[in-house]
């Protein structure tokens, strides 16, 4: 349901729908004193390569630039991201993280433990139902699928089409997760594909995973390094599994150099969806608010799809015409997120759940 | 000399005047004398034993705030053996290697004349390999031994031999083992020196007169003479290689599984969703490196015996 | 001794090529940045970088701060348990000990545990006190380093005819150390000073737990994320230790050679 700010907006934007410059839901003149006041914000996890995450702080700077923005840790993973928030429960000071994004899985488990505090921001209803917490605890913000990045100057004969075709020989030494199964949701959901890929149903898709990556052990196959940009440009981890999005940027980043291509496996296509929320305890509350009304407003969410997110708000705003022709097409082909599977709250929780624990167990990435 | 009879006095009082003015003076300098050894205590308990204590005190605590010794018996949980034996392997192998290699370099060095040029290079090198350690050396590491490194790629082009092929990777035993020789062997170099140092020409030289061969000097002079300073050493260089985790992390992120590492996720990310397990962890870890530093401790104290 | 020699030679070639070879090995690493060709463009982008900048001058503010909190808490208890207090040395000895025996993973768990914002000593609750920390943390892992530095500059010297002969021409006690001790002392401060910088830049872990922008986390950042910077900043890694130790060596040559009197 739009209401009239928004049928408004859209009327204007729908008429320069090609430029770059966009209007968008001004949050109130109280937040923004108040958030001023305070003078900091903390935020944690945000690589800049991240669904254009450099250019989002950047855009946020110069908006409010009474606000400084305290940048913890760019290489965390959603399990450290709530550590960061239980650890520092009664601290108010730097290392106490205002806002977080994590994991669609991560969101209900922080709500239970009571880390994070309710905000509905002045885009929510845009947001669909499904990717958020009706008390407004957490809130989809983009999406992205699984996808393989390749180096073309290590992996030089054909490309790995789908996941059964990582474990053949040919690449061996070769494939990777971009994070630690054990804490980053990426690496989570990558396991969780791989389940699917076998053909099991969402229930036992966690298992199937790893399984899967116990053969893939086994063969030989898996690299137990996180492949991120370096190590991928480096050849120690020619074939990264990680979001699409990220890839995209980091093929950017290697500017050809190397070329890195990227393939969505074609059995097995997994979306994910990331969550922002404010920290129950955090020690900047109206600053984080700020930051969140500025990421669901229409300059935020493009910021994010110059990133090659997808922003939650994706699909209404399309439907009012707010996205740049240019930015489309440089998105990844749709017809990917046609037959895209969208995990819901339970599924990931219980593959959460069964890969964190289990992965040592069955998969166990040893020193040989 | 009467001033050397002073000093002596010196040491428990101060100088030889009289009167109520120098008793005053005597207390005050006391006083002060104490004040200078004070920041050292307080840093010293503040923080070095206070925060270990803290964590002898967590490892036994469970979640819910009692007493309980299921913390340590979770170390005998599969993955963390794993971890241990793993962390204890790659640190006693580099250790037992950087230090033979460490000694063979000092005696090449010293007793092999090297010019003083040389010797000044090497151990002005070695001062800054030790401290190589880290991420730094772990680029190194990859960018020679990588996928794309320079001797993966020369055997390769030169030599026909694909290193990868083999099986072979930076984070195996072997390739773990010879990153950490990188700052293994120069921290042997620089600490044997001075004892290879130590091994006057004149021993040799009498040796020699006396009818003994070079391998009796050795066997019966030279290396029991080093062999405390060596196993010393070999301690040391155990409790470096076992703590390291700056190297391992740069090399290859979260995921190998040895002690120091799984210690930083726990940390970082509550990996092992159990504070007091963490704690107990890093209480297994003091106790390892304790042991290894016992030893050197103990055999130091011999070996100062023959420096004298 | 020809014999002698050769082995000598061969053992010194020998590990001169494996500790040569990676150094090589990364320098030309980081020349590749260009594809197809050999360029300083990795260079480049460091330097242009405002965090290289950013991170190494927090380290060397860090390391500086560490250096004279060393000096501070160092050289007045070394001078006073060996002029007065020398059953306090075995003490002195365990406890310079302790940072090679606890690792620094273990220190640095122990004090976020200890020193967070509900403790009686809140160091992590404010920007300024957890940089006190890590300087204090810094300074625990340096020591060792320090206090041999230390106590072998004050054997050297022989402090207590020094400290004899001032008192008797009438000096007071801070002026016996500042003027008479600590010049005496100052090359072996030095080597350990610059010891101690070089442990403090090239410091990760504790910098990374704390959440301070420090070198050693911003290499690690750098190394995940980009392919070819990390080569180049290894080896200015390299350059900027070789020079502090380079100056170690410089300095031990003006040390004060008095005859060893114990």
């Amino acid at each position: 349901m739009l209401n009239k700010t928004h049928r408004l907006l859209s009327l204007t934007t729908a008429a320069v729908v090609a430029s770059t410059s966009v209007a968008f839901a001004e949050p109130s003149a109280e937040l923004i004193e108040a958030a001023k006041a305070e003078g900091q914000l903390t935020v944690i996890a945000l690589p800049h390569t991240w669904c254009g995450y450099g250019e989002v702080i950047a855009g946020f700077k110069e908006k409010y630039p009474e606000i400084t923005i305290n940048e913890l840790n760019p290489d965390a993973g959603s399990a450290d991201e709530l550590e960061a928030v239980r650890a520092n429960k009664d601290n108010k000071g730097p290392q106490a993280p205002d806002v977080l994004d994590v994991g669609l899985a991560f969101g209900p488990q922080a709500k239970e433990e009571g880390l994070l505090q309710p905000y509905k921001v002045s885009t929510w209803d845009e947001i669909p139902a499904e990717a958020k917490d009706a008390e407004g605890y957490w809130y989809g913000d983009y999406y992205g699928v699984l996808a393989f990045g390749i180096n073309k100057d290590v992996v030089t004969g054909a490309n790995p089409a789908s996941w059964a075709d990582l474990l053949k020989p040919d690449y061996a030494n070769q494939v990777a997760l971009a994070g630690d199964p054990r804490t980053a949701n990426n690496a989570i959901l990558s396991v969780y594909a791989a389940g699917l890929s076998t053909g099991a149903d969402a229930a036992g898709a966690a298992d199937a995973g790893l399984e899967f990556f116990k053969k893939l052990n086994d063969a030989g196959n898996f690299v137990p390094v996180d492949a991120e940009a370096a190590p991928i440009a480096q050849g120690t981890t020619p074939i990264a599994v990680n979001w699409d999005y990220n890839l995209l940027s980091q093929r950017d980043g290697m500017n050809g150099n190397p070329p890195l291509e990227i393939v969505v496996p074609s059995d097995g296509v997994v979306a994910g969806v990331y969550i922002q929320a404010i920290s129950a305890y955090a020690p900047h509350p109206n600053a984080a608010k700020l930051w969140m009304e500025y990421l669901y407003s229409d300059e935020g969410q493009l910021g994010w799809l110059a990133g090659y997110c997808h922003p939650i708000r994706f699909n209404a705003m399309s439907d009012a015409g707010k996205i740049p022709q240019e930015l489309l097409a440089k998105l990844p082909d749709a017809a990917n997120y046609a037959k895209a599977i969208f995990p819901s709250i339970e599924e990931q929780n219980a593959a959460k759940q069964t890969i964190t624990t289990k992965w040592d167990t069955v998969v166990g990435s040893d020193v040989q | 000399m009467s001033s050397n009879s002073a000093s002596a006095a010196d040491a428990s009082a101060g100088p030889e005047v009289s009167g109520p003015a120098s008793q005053l003076r005597r207390r005050f300098r006391l006083g002060f004398e104490w004040l200078s050894v004070v920041p050292f205590v307080v840093f010293a308990l503040m923080f070095l034993a206070a925060p270990t204590l803290s964590l002898v005190a967590q490892a036994f605590t469970d979640p819910a705030g009692n007493f309980t010794f299921d913390n340590f018996r979770g170390l005998g949980s599969d993955q963390i053996v794993r971890a241990y034996t793993i962390s204890i392997q790659v640190s006693a192998a580099s250790a037992l290697f950087g230090a033979l290699i460490g000694l063979l370099i000092a005696l090449a060095l010293i007793r092999g004349r090297m010019p003083q040029g040389v010797r000044a290079t090497v151990m002005t090198f070695s001062g800054v390999a030790s401290n190589f350690a880290g991420v730094p050396l772990a680029f190194a590491f990859i960018a020679t031994l990588g996928r794309l490194g320079l001797v993966t790629i020369l055997l390769r082009e030169v030599f026909g031999f694909d290193l990868y092929r083999t099986g072979f990777t930076l984070f195996s035993f072997w390739g773990l083992t010879l990153t950490y020789l990188y700052f293994q062997i120069p921290l042997m170099v620089v600490i044997i020196t001075p004892a290879v140092d130590g091994l006057k020409r004149e021993w040799s030289e009498a040796a020699q007169t006396l009818g003994a061969s070079k391998w009796d000097f050795w066997r019966y002079v030279g290396l029991p003479i080093l062999w405390p300073s060596f196993l010393g050493t070999l301690s040391l260089l155990f409790a470096n290689a076992f703590g390291a985790i700056a190297t391992a992390w740069a090399l290859t992120g979260s995921n190998l599984n040895i002690v120091t590492v799984l210690l930083y996720n726990q940390i970082r990310g509550d990996a092992l969703q159990n504070p007091g397990l963490g704690a107990a962890l890093a209480i297994g870890m003091v106790v390892i490196t304790s042991i290894a530093n016992i030893i050197y401790l103990v055999v130091a104290k011999r070996a100062e015996r023959w420096m004298k | 001794m020809k014999q002698n020699r050769l082995w000598a030679w061969l053992i010194v070639a020998l590990s001169a090529i494996y500790f040569f070879i990676p150094l090589l090995a990364t320098f030309i690493f980081s020349l590749r940045m260009r594809r197809g060709e050999l360029s300083f463009d990795a260079y480049a982008s460091v330097f242009s970088d405002p965090r290289f900048f950013a991170s190494f001058g927090y380290s060397l503010a860090i390391g500086a701060f560490t250096i004279i909190l060393g000096i501070l808490v160092v050289v007045p208890a070394v001078y006073y348990v060996r002029l007065r207090m020398p059953w306090l040395r075995p003490f002195m000895e365990f406890v310079t000990l302790l940072p090679l025996v606890i690792p620094a993973l273990v220190l640095v768990y122990g004090y976020i545990r200890l020193y967070n914002s509900s403790s009686l000593i809140p160091f992590t609750g404010s920007v300024l006190g957890t940089d006190i920390l890590l300087v204090c943390a810094c300074m625990t892992l340096a020591l060792p380093y320090m206090y041999r530095a230390v106590d072998t500059g004050m054997r050297t010297i022989d402090i207590a005819t020094l400290t004899e002969a001032a008192q008797i021409l009438g000096a007071s006690q801070w002026t016996i150390i500042s003027r008479i001790v600590f010049p005496n002392i100052l090359v072996a401060v030095l080597s350990g000073a610059f010891l101690t910088l070089a442990i403090v830049i090239g410091e990760f872990t504790i910098a990374s737990l704390l959440n301070r922008p420090a070198f050693g986390p911003y290499l690690v950042n750098i190394g995940t994320n980009r392919a070819y910077e990390p080569s180049a900043l290894a080896i200015i890694s390299l350059l900027v230790t070789w020079g502090a130790m380079g100056m170690i060596q410089l300095l031990t040559r003006f040390a004060p050679k008095t005859a060893r009197k114990d």
